[in-house]
């Protein structure tokens, strides 16, 4: 036997051995259809103004919701907007989940995830690569690296824009930060994000959202292009002074709900605030 | 020349196949008693864990107007059967029913009641789960919580992860979860408006742990309801409970219709 024998038949027990390993990773690869079993109103349809129940806000954030207005989405600037990837998964549109492997070395190096509405594309870096610094570029979907904890996929995000956690206004900071979890059960995901911005949230923000496997699931393409929808005087930008948005308290008053509830804040999520409404 | 080659070619492969059996094949021993339920548990469930409700929270917090079923897949027998719930209702056990117990703004105590049983307590409600590991149990009358058979899932070893060394995994964050299946339940309801759920409802449940970034822990519990008499597909949620000091708040209030 040569030396070059000896030495392909070793990288040969080494290859081996290491698709062992890989086959003992949760395959998330496939399409996925988001469910809407929890949090239908705000998702499907969109969340009433003034609705922060059980939100773990600052006052800051408050604030800039309450200056929100909805036409300001009628903007060109805004029209193509994606969800940034602190919102996304609680949005419509099929997920689709792929992975990048090295040709040579059949190492994973990155994992996809795309998401149908205004075409949600991110990338997980699976090769042990570090963050950028600071200074580098914000995006919507951020930086992301990836890493198992067991079988699930744990991802960590920065360099995000300033978006949003919820479609009435409630912003996110382009300090805010993400932790999200992947966990499948069978043809069921659970993935759990963890957001946490020091300039409006007062604690982690953790909120879950249910996938379904959709073995013959397609993604269709998602084009946007802004147009002129309102006229309007240059320079115009949709808001509400403070004090003056007259839709807040619709929402409480429609479901008999107080105004401390809709305001959200960390303690509107105990069981000891339910209490207080009796 | 060549026979040092060869020699030394061997030499190698024979001893990465001699690390390879070492590392798959150790030495002959007694074979272990296998570890109970409690030994093996791949993750720590036990404990007070508080629920955070920032889903569904009008749903959950307060009690939702007769006849809102939004999001709940119910075919027209349950439709009809949920139109029957009257107010005077409210506050019924039937809300604390294992298929939706753990939506209810409470908090839980788990603890392990020897070693082939996690006992789940609620003060919302006063209700109490037993989850039994091992051999199926006797069958019993049917109760709001049923019975349960859990079992835990561990993934297998896999240090390193899929991608390149160091891009995660090790023994240290080897994950796992508890997998429960309850059966022979009373009927319920999904929500504390009278949705409702049959005595054929079968409930799963994973329950899984994290540690947040800030160093939180988390428990997280998906929950599955199957039940073919007014679902017209699964019905699926996950709640998530926050861990807390042993011994702290904890308001016991029984369930009831005014309570």
């Amino acid at each position: 036997m040569s030396l070059r024998s000896a030495l392909r038949a070793v990288f040969g027990v080494l290859f081996l051995l290491n698709c062992a390993a890989a086959a003992a990773q949760t395959n998330l690869i496939g399409y996925w259809n988001p469910l809407f079993h929890e949090d239908v109103d705000e998702r499907i349809p969109g969340p009433s103004i003034g609705d922060y129940l059980g939100l773990p806000i600052s006052d800051a954030a408050r604030l800039r919701a309450e200056a929100w207005d909805a036409s300001l989405l009628s903007m060109p600037e805004h029209q193509c907007k994606p969800h940034p990837s602190t919102y996304g998964f609680r949005g419509v549109g099929v997920l689709r989940i792929w992975e990048d492997r090295d040709e040579d070395t059949q190492q994973l190096v990155k994992i996809h995830t795309h998401i149908a509405w205004q075409e949600q594309h991110r990338e997980i870096w699976m090769d042990g690569r570090p963050h950028p610094p600071e200074y580098a570029q914000h995006t919507w979907q951020g930086f992301s690296t990836g890493s198992w904890e067991g079988d699930v996929l744990v991802v960590k995000t920065t360099h995000l824009k300033a978006g949003w956690m919820r479609r009435n206004g409630l912003p996110l900071s382009d300090r805010a930060t993400m932790t999200d979890r992947f966990h499948r059960y069978g043809d069921v995901m659970t993935h759990v994000m963890i957001v946490e911005d020091p300039v409006y949230l007062t604690e982690p923000l953790v909120k879950t959202n249910g996938f379904l496997l959709a073995p013959a699931g397609t993604m269709t393409p998602y084009p946007c292009e802004p147009v002129i929808e309102v006229v309007r005087e240059p320079g115009f930008v949709p808001h509400y002074l403070p004090g003056k948005n007259p839709f807040l308290g619709e929402f409480g008053q429609h479901y008999g709900l107080p105004r401390e509830a809709t305001r959200g804040g960390a303690a509107t999520a105990l069981p000891e605030f339910a209490e207080t409404l009796r | 020349m060549s026979a040092v080659r060869s020699s030394l070619a061997l030499a190698v492969l024979a001893s990465v196949f001699a690390a390879g059996f070492a590392v798959a094949q150790p030495a002959p021993a007694r074979p272990a008693p296998p570890a109970s339920p409690r030994e093996a548990a791949p993750i720590d469930l036990t404990g007070q864990w508080v629920a955070i409700v920032n889903e569904d929270w009008r749903w959950r917090m307060v009690t939702p107007p007769k006849g809102d079923y939004a999001s709940v897949p119910l075919n027209d027998e349950g439709r009809r059967v949920a139109d029957q719930w009257d107010v005077s209702q409210d506050g019924r056990c039937e809300a604390y029913g294992a298929a939706a117990l753990l939506r209810m703004p409470t908090r839980l105590r788990i603890r392990w009641d020897g070693n082939e049983r996690l006992v789940l307590e609620t003060d919302a409600g006063r209700q109490v789960r037993n989850f039994a590991f091992g051999a199926p149990a006797a069958p019993a009358a049917r109760s709001l919580q049923g019975q349960s058979a859990a079992k835990w899932v561990t993934p297998p070893r896999n240090p390193g992860g899929p991608g390149l060394a160091g891009a995660g995994g090790g023994p240290e964050s080897r994950g796992g979860y508890l997998e429960v299946k309850t059966t022979n339940l009373t009927p319920g309801w999904l929500r504390r408006n009278g949705v409702p759920y049959s005595e054929d409802a079968v409930v799963t449940e994973y329950f899984a742990r994290f540690a947040a970034p800030n160093g939180d822990e988390w428990l997280m519990v998906t929950t599955l309801v199957d039940d073919p008499r007014y679902l017209t597909q699964r019905f699926i949620v996950s709640n998530h409970f926050r861990k807390e000091a042993e011994g702290g708040h904890w308001n016991p209030r029984a369930c009831g219709a005014g309570s």
